[in-house]
């Protein structure tokens, strides 16, 4: 096509208009620059021919990354990169599906030497990698970019258009029409004027020549979405910035009020409830053979610290601000928090164990107290024994090198290790290790660490007397905790690309140029798409005025987009 | 009769009517050239019968859809089922969008086709009616489906007009270079379909004839140390194993046309016993897919191509240009408030995030791109014609491999759709 800038400097028009270099018709009189042979050939009718920042002569440096992003000829590289990229990483799950899994080793045992390659190239985090971010920022540059280069000469050829233009700019358009007229010139097209405006057209008319517009607004469309895209690119950068983005996935016992990390919230589980559909709910073909859920829900609620927030000592104050039933569908929101049903544990939590202190050798028994797994108190008197909390351990395990260690901060193992002071013992005390859980305290042999710590001749014991001494959370809901304070924005970009899409694809920009003069109609006709439709419109127009012309008559060739 | 049942009888009333539909179409433009007949009368007359049975169809098919709707409680597009009968209506509904502005005779020949053959396609999976789970129990399940296959529906339309243009304009009489190239590839595209059809044959000739086949593999994972943790899968084949899952043993087998065991066993890197009955799945229809095809050159002895192509006299190329264009201009923006913006929007409901690079969201955006570059190339650079026409078959290719192949070969958060 004729995308190239003419080489000739010279770039004034005949009609006496200055124009810039790199223009392709005149912005005056529309008359092709820089032809030095009559041709036939369609005009190139984008951005209506207008000379744009990026074929600015002698370029500088910024010029010339400035030139780099405006080609759409790079645009569409980009976009296929990218398309590329994206299809890279779908060829094996990327690392961010699993939760925890040692990558290096994974892609390899799964699937073999191909899985070693995609692990080594980095293909198993392709959308995070500097590559494929770099193509996005690209894009981001090249929407900016291409859009300015465009819209503002395009603005500014839109806003003054001549209503007379050369003959020669109306022949070679797509659409166009010679016929004979007989009647007077300005009789005629003001004859025109009425189905003209019938069919949305805005016109306006200079003697014998008319210049008819609709839809000048759809040209904005593609502009419009490329701010929109914008705006949802910058909003997804923002994410990364500290403070926007928060998520965590936390488990909240059913019945127990829950810090959530990083913020001064509470959530409390108050039930947790997970249903199936019964027999007489599901087709034939399962019944029996399949379990489908048929609700997952967690009834919250969401309380904010308001004093005592941070001192350990006190009960932080608490006061209830939302409450709601947590489903699959529908989170939990307050102020940008929202926390999502994510998943369920039907295991019972151990909550609290009320042990009674007692005396092997005579059975006698000093009483008991509360022991709760999460904030147990420090110390406690039992009778005349005094049992000060040394160390506690909720998942209890032994590390590489032997020590107690806690294997995670859920309660599936819990042990405590006291310091008991009182009568009979000696006066520096006697440490006990205490398994609540009865399968534990078999497996971890309470009794033969106790008699290391205490010696063969030691007397205490705690034990719990009944079922009704222990308190357990039935289940555990695991909740999605999210802020993401950019999400409007992201939202807002894909709302502007809507738009744009809507006014850019739905409506086309149409226009009707026309000359009568010497009792010879010469008109020429463009739209940005949809041909079709506007030769039939002008078909529908014509005959408005008694002038019957075939569709297919209209076409200059080409005129096709 | 319940409601289920009735939405079943006018879903077949439908297949019936489309393929109808389809064959006087075909009359409406093969006819043309019968003897002692005014052509254009010929094209409008049997045009306008050919339409009215599509439309009886569409509504058909629309009633099954409200039908279904209101004897499952929920919208019909839950599961693979659901959705590609959807889809098929969609199509037609696209169709019938674009014929209403073109009038073009010719659409008909291979857009009603296309409804068809996902028809059919939906046929394949398990029919009944599924109570929704907790994930799929939104409003967006209603709108960012619907949307989506609607968008995809245009693209179709574009994709027949685009293989109607290169039908149309390719020069399969020529033997430069160029255009044998143009001639195999525009073969190659004709083939993809024959195996299509050629899948959806076997499927339903063994299934008629009820045929199964059973393995069993034994899985030994180490979990932890010393912790042995044994599995088994088992697989069941509905068409004769030509090949194996990869270390299994047959538990029953069927003997088919003296086949008393499978012939080779798939490869180690075919993960799982799933893998194996779908690389068998693609054996069979390749197979079947070449012999249709077979048959087909016996009978027209020539390449499909050069066979269709005068069936495309006299139609316009520009119009045939514009159509396909214009089918992807109404379809994308639709597609991306289906696939892309409700999309977000409802994973940002469920899941939290709006965007988790699933398999499924990524091919939704590789399709959009495609489609992006396809508008930029043509708008901006002036692709229009052939390079347009050959992006518009491909797109479609790109669509069907988000719909279904992300669901056959990577598996993600979407695989719940049912897949076979």
């Amino acid at each position: 096509m004729m995308g190239h800038a003419p080489f000739i400097a010279n770039t004034k028009c005949e009609c006496g208009h200055q124009n810039p270099v790199g223009t392709v018709l005149c912005e005056a009189c529309g008359k092709p620059i820089g032809e030095e042979f009559d041709s036939s050939e369609n005009l190139e009718m984008r951005y209506d021919g207008v000379a744009r920042r990026s074929q600015r002569v002698n370029p500088g440096v910024i010029d010339l990354i400035w030139n780099f992003f405006s080609s759409v000829k790079i645009a569409i590289y980009l976009i296929v990169l990218t398309l590329l990229g994206s299809m890279l990483g779908t060829v094996f799950p990327q690392e961010s599906t699993f939760l925890n899994i040692d990558a290096s080793t994974y892609y390899k045992e799964q699937y073999g030497a191909a899985g070693q390659i995609y692990y080594t190239l980095g293909f198993s985090h392709t959308y995070e990698s500097w590559w494929f971010v770099s193509l996005l920022v690209m894009i981001g540059a090249s929407l900016v970019i291409c859009s300015l280069d465009r819209v503002l000469p395009l603005y500014k050829a839109l806003t003054r258009q001549k209503i007379r233009k050369h003959r020669q700019f109306l022949t070679r358009q797509k659409v166009v029409l010679i016929a004979n007229i007989e009647e007077d010139p300005e009789v005629w097209v003001t004859r025109l004027l009425q189905p003209l405006k019938k069919k949305g057209y805005r016109v306006k008319v200079d003697g014998g020549a008319l210049l008819a517009e609709k839809h000048r607004f759809s040209r904005w469309g593609p502009y419009v979405i490329h701010i929109g895209l914008i705006i949802f690119l910058l909003a997804v950068l923002a994410r990364g910035l500290p403070g926007l983005n928060m998520d965590q996935h936390l488990a909240f016992p059913q019945g127990e009020i829950t810090r959530i990390p990083d913020t001064t919230y509470y959530l409390k589980n108050e039930k947790f409830k997970v249903e199936f559909y019964t027999e007489e709910e599901m087709p034939e073909e399962f019944r029996g053979k399949k379990v489908l859920p048929k609700l997952y829900q967690t009834s919250a609620v969401l309380y904010q610290c308001t004093a005592d927030c941070i001192d350990p000592s006190k009960e932080p104050q608490l006061s209830e601000v939302a409450a709601h039933d947590i489903q699959v569908n529908s989170p939990l929101e307050y102020k940008g928090l929202k926390a999502y049903q994510f998943d369920y544990d039907l295991t019972p939590v151990l909550r609290s164990v009320q042990p009674e202190l007692i005396n092997s050798a005579n059975g006698e028994s000093y009483g008991k107290f509360m022991l709760e797994m999460k904030n147990p108190e420090r110390s406690f008197q039992v009778g005349p024994y005094t049992l000060t909390l040394k160390e506690k351990y909720l998942d209890f395990g032994l590390n590489e090198e032997g020590q107690p260690v806690s294997k995670s901060p859920y309660p599936n193992a819990p042990a405590f290790l006291f310091l008991i002071k009182g009568p009979d013992l000696p006066s520096a005390g006697q440490q006990y290790f205490y398994f609540p859980k009865q399968v534990d305290k078999a497996q971890f042999q309470q009794a033969s660490i106790n008699d290391k710590l205490g010696g063969q001749d030691r007397f205490l014991e705690l034990d719990v007397a009944n079922m009704s001494d222990v308190d357990f959370a039935e289940s555990t809901a695991y909740l999605n905790i999210r802020v993401d304070r950019a999400m409007p924005f992201v939202w807002l970009g894909a709302g502007i690309v809507m738009l744009g899409l809507v006014l850019g694809f739905y409506w086309q920009h149409r226009r009707i140029w026309l000359i009568v003069s010497n009792g010879e109609l010469t008109l020429g006709g463009h739209t940005n798409k949809n041909w079709f439709g506007f030769r039939r419109e002008i078909v529908s127009i014509l005959e408005r005025v008694d002038m019957a012309v075939d569709e297919k008559s209209l076409d200059n060739g080409g005129g096709l987009a | 009769m319940s409601l289920l049942d009735f939405s079943s009888d006018v879903f077949i009333a439908a297949f019936f009517l489309y393929s109808g539909a389809f064959m006087l179409f075909t009359i409406a433009i093969m006819g043309r050239k019968w003897s002692g007949r005014d052509p254009k009368a010929h094209t409008a007359r049997w045009g306008k019968v050919a339409f009215t049975v599509s439309s009886v169809g569409l509504l058909c098919h629309i009633a099954y859809f409200v039908t279904r709707w209101m004897g499952s409680g929920h919208i019909p597009v839950s599961n693979m089922y659901e959705f590609m009968t959807f889809l098929s209506m969609m199509v037609m509904v696209a169709f019938t969008v674009i014929f209403a502005i073109y009038r073009k005779i010719i659409l008909g020949v291979f857009a009603v086709p296309i409804s068809i053959i996902v028809m059919a396609y939906a046929a394949v999976f398990p029919q009944e009616v599924q109570p929704l789970i907790p994930s799929l129990q939104s409003i967006y399940l209603n709108i960012h489906v619907t949307l989506a296959a609607t968008g995809e529906s245009f693209f179709a339309v574009g994709f027949a007009a685009g293989l109607m243009y290169l039908l149309r304009t390719v020069k399969f009489d020529s033997v430069e270079k160029v255009d044998r190239k143009q001639q195999r590839l525009v073969e190659f595209t004709l083939f993809s379909i024959i195996v299509i059809i050629g899948f959806l044959g076997s499927v339903f000739a063994f299934r008629g004839a009820g045929y199964e086949t059973v393995f069993v593999r034994q899985n030994v994972t180490i979990d932890s140390p010393g912790q042995e943790n044994s599995t088994i899968e088992k697989v069941s084949y509905k068409m004769p194993p030509i090949v194996a899952p990869y270390h299994s043993e047959i538990e029953s087998f069927q003997s088919f046309l003296g086949m008393k065991a499978p012939l080779f066993e798939a490869p180690a890197w075919m993960n799982g016993v799933n893998a194996g009955r779908k690389f068998n799945t693609v054996i069979w229809s390749l197979i079947s897919g070449l012999l249709l095809y077979g048959v087909i050159r016996l009978i027209a002895r020539k390449p499909l191509g050069k066979a269709i192509h005068p069936v495309m006299d006299g139609i316009d190329e520009g119009d045939l240009d514009e159509i396909a264009y214009r089918a992807i201009a109404i379809g994308f923006p639709i597609f991306t408030l289906g696939a892309l913006i409700f999309a977000m929007i409802w994973a940002q409901v469920a899941w939290g995030r709006f965007w988790g690079w699933d398999p499924k969201e990524v091919w939704a955006l590789i399709t959009w791109l495609f489609y992006s570059a396809y508008l930029h190339l043509r708008l901006a650079r002036g692709w229009q014609g052939r390079k347009s026409a050959w992006l518009a078959v491909l797109g479609f290719l790109v669509v069907m491999f988000t719909l279904v192949g992300v669901n056959l070969v990577i598996a993600g958060l979407h695989s719940y759709a049912g897949t076979d």
